[in-house]
């Protein structure tokens, strides 16, 4: 067996382990359905507020919070990621993965990937409901290629996720990442569109994975007009997943080294 | 190990009876702590707990290390784990450190913390064994057996579907014994193990001990100062004053 093999497997058996973990609650499935349908229900009604043309020539609102709001969901689930390491070094179970060949970065990597995995299904249930009950326009020609943008966006937030890793294991602390989902949702252009900012914020848009993701994911689901060139956001958001995806391991490894000589890794 | 011994008899003198060319061959330990210090604390209020710790582990053996609360001997599993740096001096397993290759030294090791934490309270014990056996880059073929061979091992077969947090302190403490061994490690260090276990469970241990030592492997058991040892140690050490001594 490779080495690749030998980490795969594991990182697997980590989904495994989450996915047991949640299938165990059984009603969490259904309450969170329920949720989306509430939070569907209630921009529904938002929407009927809203100029159709205020989201561009090609737009309703309707269909683009509602996009936002499921990459949304993408995000704090990756940002949730040094809560849930908390949780796990509360509980002893974060040693464990220090002490085994997949190691800290390793470790915290399977630890994102069934949230995340799980959220970005979530999304496109969320997606199917409001196609199916509310009339949301899906575009099923560009579901193949949403999902590549998914996919590298989820790298993109895990990388931000594990960053708030490192500072959590460095620092005992990771209180920046309710700032940075904060700040992300308001800058991102999650709810309003980011041509709505006052032109010195503006910048706000091209230092972060989430304007591109969400802009990508709005042209190719429901057919908005992309800020930039497909290409060009697509390229975007690739370089913010292998810039930050290196980074962030490299800081998280760094923070481990501290810690071990701090004496302060196992504690929370 | 065994090549190694093999070619220094062949090469011996013949006319010498075996056991006389081979008793003095030592054994090359398996794991080897070498001038270690670890401090606790900063600047005036800065105390070492591990003073310039030498050891030696052979393959085949269990060695005790006891001392008083709080003398060192977490710290000093932990600098074996890797999950704590010395201060000075370096552990290695199979001549590796944590800085060699963090993936091939922690494949070698089995460690068992003290107190009762650890596991999954929703995940079953057939299921943790599994996770276990995965997450320490145990081959897929060979992870069906272990995981067999470890709840047996431990007396976990009817408890196999079991949740952990339906599990009694004795049972969870077999449980996470299992998960120390479950995916055959070289070197197996075990902080108090003896945590809640009745006679039966003491035997469960101490029959993995053995099997740990049959495979060639070597055990670290640290335990409080007085504490009754189901084992027979190879060797008995205690920490004071932050240094390791004979006992």
């Amino acid at each position: 067996m490779t080495v690749a093999a030998q980490y795969f497997q594991a990182m697997l058996a980590t989904v495994q382990r989450d996915a047991a973990v949640f299938l165990s609650y059984r009603l969490r499935f259904a309450t969170q359905v329920l949720s989306m349908l509430f939070t569907l229900t209630i921009f529904f009604y938002v929407a009927k507020l809203v100029r159709p043309d205020a989201v561009g020539a090609h737009g309703k609102y309707y269909a683009f919070v509602v996009v936002g709001i499921v990459t949304m969901a993408i995000l704090t689930s990756a940002l949730h990621l040094s809560e849930l390491v908390r949780m796990e070094l509360m509980a002893g179970n974060f040693e464990r993965m220090l002490i085994s060949p997949l190691g800290p970065v390793g470790g915290a990597m399977s630890m994102a990937a069934f949230p995340i995995a799980y959220s970005c299904v979530f999304a496109g249930m969320m997606l199917t409901l409001a196609a199916a009950f509310f009339g949301v326009p899906v575009h099923l020609a560009g579901i193949p290629l949403a999902l590549l943008v998914a996919a590298l966006g989820a790298l993109a937030f895990g990388a931000i996720g594990l960053l708030f890793v490192g500072g959590l294991i460095a620092y005992k602390s990771a209180m920046g990442a309710a700032w940075v989902l904060a700040g992300l949702s308001l800058l991102g252009g999650i709810y309003f569109p980011v041509s709505l900012f006052p032109a010195w914020i503006r910048w706000a848009k091209d230092v972060q994975p989430l304007t591109p993701a969400v802009d990508l994911l709005r042209h190719l689901l429901v057919g908005t007009t992309s800020l930039q060139p497909v290409w060009l956001e697509l390229v975007k958001l690739a370089g913010f997943a292998l810039v930050l995806m290196p980074i962030a391991a490299a800081v998280l490894w760094q923070a481990v080294k501290i810690s071990r000589r701090r004496g302060t890794i196992m504690e929370y | 190990m065994t090549d190694s011994l093999t070619a220094r008899i062949a090469f011996g003198d013949g006319e010498q009876p075996l056991a006389e060319l081979v008793a003095p061959v030592a054994a090359e330990p398996i794991a080897s702590f070498r001038g270690v210090w670890r401090y606790w604390g900063r600047g005036r209020e800065r105390w070492a707990v591990l003073r310039n710790i030498d050891l030696d582990l052979e393959p085949g053996t269990a060695t005790c290390v006891m001392g008083a609360n709080g003398a060192g001997k977490t710290t000093l599993l932990r600098i074996a784990t890797g999950l704590l740096a010395a201060d000075r001096g370096r552990v290695t397993i199979d001549g590796l450190t944590t800085d060699d290759s963090w993936r091939e030294y922690h494949r070698r090791i089995g460690f068992l913390s003290a107190g009762d934490r650890g596991l999954y309270a929703r995940v079953t014990v057939q299921r943790h064994l599994e996770y276990w056996a995965a997450l320490a880059f145990m081959p897929r073929r060979e992870r069906k057996a272990a995981v067999r061979d470890a709840l047996a091992q431990f007396g976990l077969e009817e408890l196999a579907k079991r949740r952990a947090d339906r599990l009694s302190q004795g049972q969870r403490q077999r449980l996470r014994l299992a998960l120390t061994v479950v995916h055959r490690p070289r070197v197996v260090l075990l902080d108090e193990p003896r945590n809640s276990l009745d006679g039966q469970g003491l035997e469960m241990l101490a029959a993995a001990v053995g099997a740990v030592q049959d495979r060639g492997g070597a055990v670290i058991w640290a335990s409080p100062v007085g504490e009754d040892q189901p084992v027979d140690f190879d060797r008995t050490f205690v920490i004071e004053d932050a240094e390791l001594k004979p006992a």
